[in-house]
């Protein structure tokens, strides 16, 4: 359980976070969503103690972060996997680490097997690939076996067989009753790992809820149709529940109804179809729509020379997100997985 | 949005009724933090990094070194040394072994200035400061460890020093105990002198958190400020000079003196850890406000 409330943090004139409140429950797995500068990184430091909050507070198990007696053992978290210092072995990282709570060795052992570091564990860190800095970062934060795991980007870097050994353990220990918290810029890996999300955009919660109801936010199921009778079919379909957006002459984007409903309506009526479809928004829509209302409702608010310059950032991390689903082969391998 | 918690911010009470209404605050059974484990955390970190085995390896090296060139210097031909006085012999012996602390001084600083450097350039401190989320425990815990294992290493250093001086010098008829008052107390306040050195670099290096910017300022201090004062040719210079730490560090155990009137090797003392205590305070103080 962590608790956040009016949690607030400024780097000079910039606020990174706004104000935010949140409650990350137990037993599933919560998603923190945003551009890059929308202020997942500086959240998750002000949890563990590395940032101060500027006001507002954020407790871990009903305390603060400093407080815990035992911090390593209630939660484990990878900042980023740099975290390191590169001239020591996985080994001794992990020993200096276990050794501040009196961890056995047995334990470090255990982690490093875990995570597949067994054959790299005493070689020095700064030779490590990326991926594998990442499985000991994931190991450092498995040491205390924490009822709270807080993972930034934690499949940064990882090959896809890596990506879906994170997402299984992620799960599992949500399973187990632990509190997940990952963040991540790749909606796809989202859409399969959390239940639950907590979107962020220029350090305010856009969005705080399960993922069906984001996605259903973003339009949720919608159907095209295309008929000759399109005028007659909207007239027959007009209900309070159901909206009906005239896309051409012919062809009617139609939500609140299910395409099977809509069918049959049409048979009885009579009405010819030539195109019956089942469009459903993903994560990645919701996303998309979320962040750029967030921009529009911020331009057209303002208008100053600062905020013109915070849109134009926050555009460019959209088109970032979206530039992630091409390029990478890895990320593309993750969208077809979503799919 | 999920339903925002309703309740008075930083109070006691508030922050208790959290715990006891969503979760019991647990606080697992089992090991936790303690100061001795943390200590033993910053005893492994000291010791598996290889620049800390290449200081005190040069630090070694260096110690003998300039005890063997010392020694061989020494010419005493025509000189019946069975009328020199034994605490004369015992001096020379001791300014021998103890020569080495002059070069060992930057070693250390360096080696001191290394071991939190190098948690901030490689982002390893988040790693330190999430164990160990109170941060000071940490901190006093890297002074205490790099003070011990320094001093260690000085005196590992000065008496291999002395076994080296003693072995060439013993040639000429020169020879003093290990354990006279004139060679252990000079072979102790020099390793006692690297082991604060130590702790001030690691000051130092904690509040400008770059390696090569508190390199630079910590051999600036120990190097440079002295050469800098005695070029000064005001009344003022000179009177500053014992109080800079390299000049009470090294007249301390009677290698150097700087001051006109020479000071007792306590105040000596005092002023080497001033310098410590407003090195590392300020240190704390930083470390405690900074993000990390």
């Amino acid at each position: 359980m962590i608790q956040a409330q009016s949690l607030t943090k400024r780097y000079g004139s910039k606020v990174a976070v706004d104000a935010i409140d949140f409650t990350i429950q137990p037993g599933t797995v919560t998603g923190l969503l945003g551009p890059n500068g929308a202020g997942k990184t500086t959240t998750m430091r002000m949890i563990v103690g590395l940032d101060r909050p500027d006001s507002g507070s954020v407790l871990v198990n009903g305390q603060r972060y400093q407080d815990l007696r035992a911090p390593l053992r209630e939660v484990g978290v990878l900042l980023d996997a740099k975290a390191i210092h590169t001239g020591r072995s996985a080994r001794n990282h992990l020993l200096a680490m276990a050794a501040t709570h009196n961890i056995p060795k047995s334990r470090v052992d255990d982690v490093i097997e875990l995570t597949g570091l067994t054959s790299v564990a005493r070689k020095r860190v700064g030779g490590y690939s990326l991926g594998m800095g990442q499985r000991l970062g994931i190991a450092a934060a498995l040491l205390g076996d924490p009822g709270i795991l807080i993972l930034d980007e934690p499949v940064n870097g990882l090959d896809p067989e890596g990506v879906q050994w994170v997402r299984k353990l992620m799960r599992h220990l949500a399973g187990e009753g632990r509190t997940v918290l990952l963040s991540s810029h790749l909606m796809s890996e989202m859409a399969l790992t959390a239940d639950h999300i907590i979107m962020l955009g220029r350090g305010r919660v856009i969005a705080d809820a399960p993922v069906a109801e984001i996605i259903g936010q973003a339009g949720g199921a919608t159907v095209r149709v295309r008929s000759p009778h399109a005028t007659r079919l909207a007239t027959l379909l007009a209900q309070a529940e159901v909206t009906v957006v005239n896309l051409e002459q012919d062809v009617l984007q139609i939500t609140g109804i299910t395409a099977a409903e809509i069918g049959d309506q049409a048979a009885a009526a009579g009405i010819v179809l030539h195109e019956l479809t089942s469009v459903s928004a993903s994560l990645e829509d919701a996303y998309m729509s979320l962040t750029r209302n967030e921009v529009e409702y911020r331009t057209g608010g303002t208008g100053d020379e600062e905020f013109d310059d915070d849109d134009s950032d926050t555009t460019d991390a959209a088109t970032d997100a979206a530039a992630n689903d091409d390029p990478d082969p890895r990320e593309t391998e993750l969208q077809e997985a979503a799919r | 949005m999920s339903t925002p918690t309703i309740l008075v911010a930083g109070t006691p009470e508030a922050l208790a009724d959290i715990g006891t209404e969503f979760v019991p605050a647990t606080t697992p059974a089992g090991p936790h933090l303690s100061a001795l484990g943390i200590i033993r955390s910053e005893w492994i970190k000291l010791s598996t990094v290889r620049s800390t085995i290449w200081c005190f390896a040069v630090l070694l090296v260096v110690s003998m070194g300039l005890a063997a060139i010392m020694s061989l210097a020494l010419d005493l031909t025509g000189t019946d040394i069975t009328t020199v006085p034994g605490t004369d012999q015992a001096r020379f012996v001791a300014q021998a072994s103890s020569f080495g602390v002059f070069f060992g001084q930057l070693i250390v600083a360096v080696l001191g200035a290394l071991a939190v450097t190098g948690e901030f350039t490689t982002g390893m401190i988040r790693s330190t400061l999430t164990a160990v989320p109170k941060r000071l425990p940490a901190l006093w815990a890297k002074a205490l460890v790099l003070f011990v294992a320094t001093f260690v290493a000085g005196l590992v250093s000065n008496i291999a020093a002395y076994v080296v001086t003693v072995s060439i010098v013993s040639g000429q008829g020169l020879h003093a105990s290990l354990f006279a008052p004139e060679v252990i107390l000079p072979v102790l306040g020099g390793s006692l002198y690297l082991a604060l050195v130590a702790v001030f670099a690691l000051g130092i290096g904690t509040i400008v958190r770059s390696g090569a910017g508190s390199i630079a300022v910590a051999l600036g201090v120990i190097l440079l400020l002295p050469v800098v004062l005695q070029m000064i040719p005001a009344t003022w210079a000179s009177d500053v000079l014992p109080y800079l730490i390299s000049s009470a560090g090294i007249s301390m155990f009677g290698l150097m003196q700087f001051a006109k009137v020479p000071l007792d090797w306590s105040v000596d003392l005092i002023i080497v850890l001033v310098w410590v205590v407003v090195s590392l305070g300020t240190a704390a103080v930083l470390l405690k406000r900074r993000d990390a």
